[in-house]
């Protein structure tokens, strides 16, 4: 079953509710069950959390190595550059998300200016 | 006797009912930093949005019912590749499982005493990392009766206005400079790695970020329609597997 799969105006939409919406909320209303009865510290939560982490870093990675449109017209260099160089600035100046975001938008734009 | 009858009467009405005049002092919070970082990040996803091709509809419709910037990413990327319903809901799923956890954070926070089970499952739907980490900060200045909808007020303003900004991006992109498009896109890799670099609680969070970056581009060369899957799996069980090793050796020594 694909986002394309029937012709029908409604199906996209119930496909966004059952591959997006529905995986997504489970979460939030089972937390909503097991609060009070599970120890939010406990050993299987820092497994749930590297995993949760790890795909999150995959998405990230889809951004800077395979990207779509725009962004995959620059070379993989400045992509890679601006991505580790605006990180890099984040964690030494006191991890500021706000510091990191600019930091990396400036040096991607340094990037497209010079040498585009 | 007539007095205390009627401020017990006032009392218990008070303990019943939410104070919902917190709401616009949650959703005041649109005009922070980091409300404006999350507008910019779906800024940049309408555009993504755009360019695979999504119909405005599809695009007003997902970001306000899935609500978690991840999961949007993965749906989109899973509806970009062809890949089937059965490869995107496990990924989305997987991704999504932090919800548990700040949900459940969450709860103990914002609970009134006459908070009913069916009140938390709705405004759960609005858990998403931005509203989340402000709320857990701001909760002990806010009266017990006031936190929720403190927390709907600036959960569900972020919801609707990032929903507006990512269709006027969608209808508008066409029109922008490319530069600018390549910009937007580009907040949002950052502004979840910063992010998650700051609400990890354990190292091994930080060794899974960096893993499942390294392993991303593998996974693609591997297997694209299903690269988010294996290369976040993988990147956690190898995190996880480190932390317990750590663990157990300073437990010998």
């Amino acid at each position: 079953m694909f986002y394309d799969s029937y012709d029908f105006w409604w199906w996209p939409f119930v496909f966004i509710l059952i591959a997006g919406a529905v995986p997504t909320a489970i979460w939030r209303w089972a937390g909503v069950f097991l609060v009070g009865n599970m120890d939010e510290t406990s050993e299987w939560l820092v497994f749930i959390r590297c995993v949760a982490t790890g795909l999150v870093a995959a998405v990230i990675a889809q951004f800077v190595f395979n990207p779509t449109g725009t962004l995959a017209e620059l070379p993989l260099w400045l992509r890679l550059g601006a991505a580790f160089g605006g990180f890099g600035i984040f964690l030494a100046t006191g991890r500021h998300v706000f510091v990191g975001v600019l930091m990396a938008e400036v040096l991607l734009l340094s990037g497209m200016w010079l040498f585009m | 006797m007539v007095s205390s009858i009627s401020d017990r009467g006032q009392s218990y009405e008070e303990e019943q009912s939410y104070d919902w005049s917190w709401y616009v002092w949650g959703a005041r919070n649109l005009f922070s930093l980091p409300a404006l970082i999350l507008l910019s990040a779906f800024v940049g996803f309408g555009g993504l949005a755009r360019e695979a091709g999504l119909p405005l509809a599809h695009l007003v419709f997902l970001v306000p019912t899935i609500w978690a910037l991840p999961s949007h990413l993965i749906l989109l990327a899973g509806i970009v590749s062809g890949a089937s319903l059965f490869a995107i809901a496990p990924a989305v799923a997987l991704a999504a499982i932090r919800m548990m956890p700040m949900t459940m954070a969450l709860i103990p926070e914002i609970r009134a005493a006459h908070t009913k089970r069916w009140h938390l499952l709705l405004v759960s739907n609005l858990v998403a990392i931005t509203a989340w980490v402000h709320t857990l900060q701001k909760a002990k200045d806010i009266p017990r009766r006031g936190r929720l909808p403190y927390f709907v007020g600036f959960a569900s303003t972020m919801a609707i206005t990032t929903t507006i900004a990512a269709a006027l991006v969608h209808q508008l992109a066409p029109s922008l400079p490319s530069a600018v498009m390549a910009c937007l896109y580009f907040l949002t890799p950052i502004y979840f790695a910063t992010t998650i670099w700051n609400t990890a609680r354990v190292r091994a969070e930080h060794l899974a970020l960096g893993l499942g970056f390294a392993l991303g581009p593998i996974a693609v060369w591997l297997l694209p329609q299903a690269s988010i899957l294996i290369a976040g799996l993988t990147a956690g069980v190898i995190a996880y597997g480190i932390h317990r090793l750590t663990i157990s050796k300073s437990e010998q020594a």
